[in-house]
């Protein structure tokens, strides 16, 4: 099957966790400082379009888990790439050498709403908040309930109360 | 010059000016509001209404709202010997009139009806209380 | 807008977010004389952190949040939104709810469209387009209130395991007849206008390398080479058994875009009336969620969908630890690669007046920029 031969490859030049999830759908595992090159490999097997990155929060774990997803238009297939890093100081390889604008600006959404720092974007300026001090606001230990009720809840208004004392 | 006027001139008599006197004659596709309207069918979700008499007190309604909109309520002094329990209070401002509530209730008591006229300039009208009508057939 | 003075020769115009016809969206321009030198998009008027909301909702209420997403389209962010909780629940949608999802997702494709078509033509000066296209998309959003209740806003019409509601019986009837009309504006309209197309020609040419490098999806890049369409790729629910054409251009200018949103219109009036020709009789819902319950938990694991909206592609990426509500949604939305990188790479050397006719014939839709 293409799905099996294409992690035969990989799994000869890099130490990986290769696994099939479903047709068309391929996982790979790989620890963060190998990141780039197999990003740069898998861009030469066909794997040109970056569909999306995303981050999730595992507190009990102390991790934050990136995820790549790639699509290639040539074989029609679609890799996911995960790594973890640590928790209370974030900081990983961007892979703007590799993709282009299309991966810049979905680092930035991270940055802001994570806190996460790319070394190497060249442009990592707040997207959608304005002035924000507090912590990145994604995170699981952020309540945003606490926040919401000390800045904006107005104890006069009757209909209010549903929200912050309970149903 | 004078062959493209003669030209232009055609194309006007043959081509323009019949359709012009065609599309007055068309029936327009614009529906004057307020004097016609258009029918509205089955299954359009509008204001709600809830039947007391129907109604088991379960809180289930109150539990999917999604925008916390539904809240259970005892009914003012005068009926509490009738109605014991807790009815639901309705706010219509928070509602998104998603009809989960409809589907939900195990008896029917809350429907959905087809009225959509909802505007007003008093705030306390949005807010529906859970009180026996008094007359029988309403 | 306002100007600022900065420099020898250079001002400083805000593009701004309380403009008719872009929605919430600004972009800053710096402009000398009559060239644009550099744009920065300046997004988040319009966020409000469906991500984050998501996370507190059990899936049903979560069908109901998901057609807010984008406004213009709500019936197709619907759908992606159920078949990422199918995957993983591993439930099977009964035939007939299958089909009756395709109609509903190609009605609100060719409406949307239908909006693009409209809000080009009264950018670059061409009113009659702006009320052609606005009366006859009317036809389409009543069909929609005869079936699920609500014009513009389908709550939640396709849930998790099927479809809401049956489709009633007059429908059969008055689709067809909706389409007749629509195709007969389709002929009507492609009659060339040549003060329009003079202003599309050769404007905001997007070339394949750079397309790809950019993050650009859909129309954007079927207009500039390269073939290719979700629905043919990866197809999901019955788009395998129907006949239809994908609309390829190689120039990359703001005329090739407009041609495939007349020519994308035209395939999904041909896919409705094969799926209701053969709509088959049967279940709408599976067993399981006919009735609604408030327990209901989702196995572990993760799951990426892509689909094909009417802008470019879709992309939903769930988590879930075993409970009753996600652990992590992430939504990509295609407005967001269109609006920031493609645009400011095609306003550098523009003319001023240019500008509305690249920034319309993009589709963004600033409520799916930002979420």
């Amino acid at each position: 099957m293409l799905e099996k031969e294409i992690i035969d490859k990989i799994e000869k030049k890099f130490e990986v966790e290769g696994s099939v999830q479903r047709e068309r759908r391929i996982i790979v595992k790989i620890a963060p400082d190998k990141l780039v090159e197999l990003c740069k490999f898998i861009k030469d097997l066909g794997f040109e379009h970056l569909s999306s990155l995303s981050v999730t929060d595992w507190p009990k774990r102390g991790i934050y888990e990136h995820t790549y997803h790639a699509w290639s238009y040539k074989d029609k297939m679609l890799i996911t790439i995960k790594t973890e890093i640590n928790r209370d100081k974030p900081e990983i390889d961007s892979v703007y050498p590799v993709w282009g604008e299309s991966a810049q600006i979905h680092e930035r959404e991270m940055h802001e709403l994570f806190g996460v720092e790319y070394k190497g974007n060249p442009d990592l300026s707040p997207l959608f908040l304005e002035e924000w001090h507090e912590k990145p606001p994604f995170r699981k230990d952020f309540d945003w309930r606490e926040y919401v009720r000390k800045n904006f809840y107005d104890k006069e208004n009757e209909r209010e109360r549903v929200y912050f004392e309970g149903v | 010059m004078a062959v493209q006027l003669i030209w232009i001139g055609d194309k006007m008599k043959m081509e323009v000016i019949p359709k012009i006197i065609r599309n007055m004659f068309l029936k327009h596709i614009t529906t004057r509001f307020p004097h016609e309207s258009n029918p509205i069918p089955d299954g359009y979700r509008g204001e709600h209404s809830f039947n007391i008499d129907k109604c088991r007190s379960c809180g289930l309604c109150s539990m999917i709202c999604p925008n916390r909109a539904i809240e259970m309520v005892e009914v003012p002094a005068e009926y509490k010997d009738k109605y014991p329990k807790k009815y639901p209070k309705i706010d219509m401002g928070k509602c998104c009139f998603c009809g989960l509530c409809q589907d939900i209730c195990p008896s029917g008591a809350i429907k959905l009806t087809k009225n959509f006229f909802l505007s007003t300039f008093d705030s306390s009208d949005v807010i529906k209380d859970p009180v026996p009508t008094k007359e029988k057939n309403s | 807008m306002e100007l600022e003075a900065i420099g020898k020769n250079e001002y400083e115009l805000f593009f701004g977010p309380a403009h008719p016809g872009s929605g919430n969206f600004s972009v800053k321009l710096k402009i000398d004389g009559e060239r644009v030198v550099s744009a920065r998009a300046d997004p988040g008027y319009l966020h409000r952190g469906f991500e984050k909301l998501m996370e507190y909702r059990i899936p049903i209420q979560n069908a109901v949040l998901s057609d807010r997403i984008c406004v213009l389209e709500p019936l197709a962010w619907n759908l992606i939104h159920a078949e990422a909780v199918e995957e993983l629940m591993d439930i099977e949608v009964p035939e007939r709810a299958k089909y009756i999802r395709v109609i509903m997702a190609e009605l609100s494709r060719i409406q949307s469209h239908l909006i693009w078509y409209g809000v080009l033509s009264i950018g670059t000066g061409f009113q009659t387009g702006f009320k052609l296209a606005f009366g006859y998309r009317d036809f389409i959003l009543d069909l929609f209130e005869l079936i699920t209740g609500g014009r513009v806003y389908p709550t939640g019409y396709i849930c998790p395991g099927g479809v809401r509601r049956d489709l009633p019986e007059s429908a059969k009837e008055r689709i067809p007849k909706v389409l007749d009309k629509i195709e007969k504006m389709i002929d009507f309209v492609r009659a060339e206008n040549p003060a329009n197309i003079a202003r599309l020609r050769d404007i905001g040419v997007l070339k394949l390398e750079d397309a790809i490098r950019l993050g650009a999806t859909g129309p954007v890049i079927r207009a500039s080479g390269l073939k290719t369409d979700v629905r043919k790729d990866e197809p999901y629910e019955v788009y395998d058994r129907f006949d239809f054409e994908i609309p390829v251009r190689k120039k990359g200018d703001a005329y090739a875009r407009f041609q495939i949103c007349l020519e994308e219109m035209e395939q999904s009036v041909k896919i409705i009336q094969q799926a209701l020709k053969g709509l088959p009789d049967g279940d709408f819902i599976d067993k399981r969620f006919s009735k609604l319950k408030l327990n209901m938990r989702i196995p572990e694991g993760e799951v990426y969908v892509r689909n094909e909206v009417a802008r470019g592609e879709a992309g939903v990426y769930m988590v879930s630890d075993g409970g009753t509500k996600p652990y992590r949604v992430k939504i990509r939305g295609p407005s967001f690669l269109h609006l920031i990188p493609v645009l400011e790479f095609l306003l550098r050397g523009a003319q001023i007046a240019d500008v509305p006719a690249i920034y319309w014939s993009l589709n963004g839709c600033p409520a799916d920029m930002d979420r």
